[in-house]
């Protein structure tokens, strides 16, 4: 994934679009305040200097999926894996809830179920109750007590193939396709003549946190 | 050198009582465990921000106090210091309950309880990178050691206890550093991140089981009439002693090396933030200066109120020390990308005080509190007194206080 930060306006399209998609729960605004609100998709504000001479920088942040992932490494259940096309994975029947990947991860994007969730499904209403087309997911609605984050949407990706889709072109993730300013774009790292090799092959680009070398394969080009 | 054990009669009104009181609050801790499971840790007062709480905090702090004890098998049959004999059955039967009490909040930490045996798949469905998959087969070889060397010792087998003791002794030190692993081997938290961490958690271990280990027995052989011989206290004294002393240097070493590095905010937070006079006052003041300033006084450190009043401080002390680490030390917000995050994603984390949480906590300890003063009365732990007819009324209050300390010490 490579988000432009140039083109991002900040107006939260993609954090909404996932919470829809994905049917994560909104959560009151005391639990949003309290961080108890579970959220895969966030924007952040980071703002440098003092008025009047200041800055804001807009920073959507999804899972990073990195390809040496901290959650991976410290899951005693094998409940967070990577699969092999690299988005990293969180199988909610395995999940014990010890909390420890929220603990790991460095960059904040997994979110633990504090409640039993009013919005149990996981995916859209709209598709048909076909256990076929979810997956890997191993439970038909959400439970409280367990750590749930981003898939890069893997069950558009996974029926996009199935179907003979282009992922990147025609099929991309909710937060990729939502956003008016298309800021966002998705796409195989590996597959020179994709739209995202070709970003980073034309911009600089940056990625957050490699001191931790992680490797995220979220890539930001910066403004 | 041979003792005869004997149980306590457990028939006085006021142990009745204690019993009956301990139960109470311990079924209460189950009561508010089924409400926060079918409700959801919503009622606890952890975040995303601070995802561990206060079980967190009780299982470290109790594995600690667990582990620690089994330096006594190593100092009786290693270093042959056979007047640590007389009170080996009360610390394994102290350490073993401690263990199991460290379970029980590890469980109760967890989101979904019921999967609580995928920790123990062992090898077969853990991923074996995790530091909480090897803890489990640390916790487990160590529970099941320490389990079988009571026994030996309960059936007076000298030699199978002593290889029994040397094991279990082993499977405790690798279960307190594989705790310290769990949080020094995290990169992502700057406060945590330390090669040293599983050797500050040994020191600490041994340092708070000593000094909890002195205060039960001070309690215990006072109240059931029984003689504590000065000599054994002042030399867990020294021991305690030394073992501060080690923690103090390992942290400072620590906390130095998290001020060398640039990344160092959160460190700066724990030293001087709104919370640093947890770090300051309780820990370094009660926990570590007063007390070693007792144990190293001429006079106080040759007497039982001194090493009792050293200990009950250490306790404490490092109860903090475990609760500053795991809830401060979280609280500090990660820096996503430089500059200033704003609103909620840049604020710092809070922590508030959930009833449920405390309830749990409590009755938690006090379960564990009964379990140990049913143990003294139905297995042969104390030595037997030296006159028969010591007063037995006051056996209650003597576990009432114990449970007390427990309790204060958990708050």
């Amino acid at each position: 994934m490579v988000i432009d930060l140039d083109k991002c306006t900040g107006c939260q399209s993609c954090a909404v679009a996932c919470k829809a998609e994905n049917n994560v729960p909104y959560g009151s605004p005391e639990e949003h305040e309290r961080r108890t609100a579970p959220f895969w998709h966030k924007v952040i504000a980071v703002s440098h200097g003092e008025y009047p001479a200041v800055s804001i920088d807009l920073i959507p942040m999804p899972c990073m999926h990195c390809d040496d992932a901290p959650c991976v490494t410290v899951c005693p259940a094998k409940a967070t894996y990577r699969r092999e096309d690299g988005i990293v994975i969180q199988d909610f029947r395995r999940c014990i809830g010890c909390k420890y990947c929220i603990i790991a991860c460095p960059y904040g994007v997994r979110s633990f179920n504090y409640k039993e969730p009013e919005e149990r499904e996981y995916h859209r209403p709209d598709l048909p109750p076909d256990r076929a087309d979810r997956g890997v997911w191993p439970f038909p609605h959400r439970v409280h007590g367990v750590v749930e984050k981003c898939t890069f949407c893997f069950h558009r990706i996974d029926q996009a193939i199935k179907d003979g889709k282009k992922v990147g072109e025609e099929v991309v993730p909710a937060c990729a396709e939502a956003c008016p300013a298309r800021a966002i774009s998705f796409g195989d790292l590996d597959d020179s003549e994709s739209q995202v090799a070709r970003l980073l092959a034309s911009r600089q680009w940056l990625r957050l946190r490699e001191e931790m070398g992680t490797s995220p394969k979220v890539f930001y080009l910066p403004k | 050198m041979t003792q005869d054990f004997v149980t306590l009669d457990g028939k006085s009104r006021g142990y009745q009582i204690m019993v009956a009181v301990l139960a109470v609050l311990a079924l209460s801790g189950f009561i508010s465990f089924i409400i926060s499971y079918l409700e959801g840790h919503q009622l606890f007062g952890g975040s995303n921000v601070i995802p561990w709480g206060m079980p967190v905090v009780l299982a470290i702090y109790l594995i600690g106090l667990s582990a620690g004890l089994h330096i006594l098998a190593f100092l009786i049959y290693i270093m042959g210091q056979d007047r640590y004999r007389e009170v080996i059955r009360v610390a394994v039967f102290l350490a073993i309950i401690l263990i199991f009490g460290a379970m029980i909040f590890i469980a109760l930490d967890l989101g979904r309880l019921e999967k609580f045996w995928r920790l123990f798949m062992l090898v077969y469905l853990n991923n074996m990178s995790s530091m909480f998959a090897i803890n489990s087969i640390f916790y487990t070889c160590y529970f099941i050691s320490a389990v079988i060397y009571l026994t030996s010792l309960l059936a007076n087998m000298k030699r199978f206890s002593m290889v029994m003791g040397m094991v279990a002794f082993g499977w405790a030190m690798l279960t307190h550093a594989g705790t310290g692993a769990i949080f020094g081997f995290i990169a992502a938290r700057e406060t945590w991140v330390s090669s040293l961490s599983p050797l500050e958690f040994i020191f600490a271990a041994l340092g708070s089981s000593l000094a909890l280990l002195i205060v039960l027995l001070f309690v215990i052989y006072r109240v059931t009439g029984r003689n504590l011989s000065q000599d054994l206290i002042t030399s867990l004294g020294g021991l305690v002693k030394i073992l501060i002393i080690g923690m103090l240097i390992l942290m400072v070493i620590g906390e130095l090396t998290h001020l060398y590095s640039s990344a160092d905010e959160a460190t700066k937070y724990m030293l001087a933030g709104p919370f640093s006079w947890l770090f300051w006052i309780f820990l370094i003041g009660i926990g570590v200066i007063i007390p070693l300033v007792i144990l190293f006084h001429p006079r106080a450190k040759k007497s039982m109120r001194g090493m009792v009043i050293a200990s009950v401080l250490i306790v404490i002390g490092i109860f903090v020390k475990r609760y500053y680490l795991v809830i401060p030390g979280q609280a500090y917000p990660m820096q996503y990308y430089p500059g200033k995050i704003e609103g909620v994603w840049g604020a710092l984390g809070s922590f508030n005080f959930a009833p449920v949480e405390i309830i749990l906590s409590v009755g938690i300890v006090a379960f564990l509190a009964l379990i140990f003063v049913l143990g003294l009365k139905y297995l042969e732990l104390l030595p037997s007194a030296p006159e028969p007819t010591a007063p037995e009324t006051e056996v209650a209050e003597t576990a009432a206080t114990a449970a007390a300390i427990e309790e204060k010490s958990e708050e």
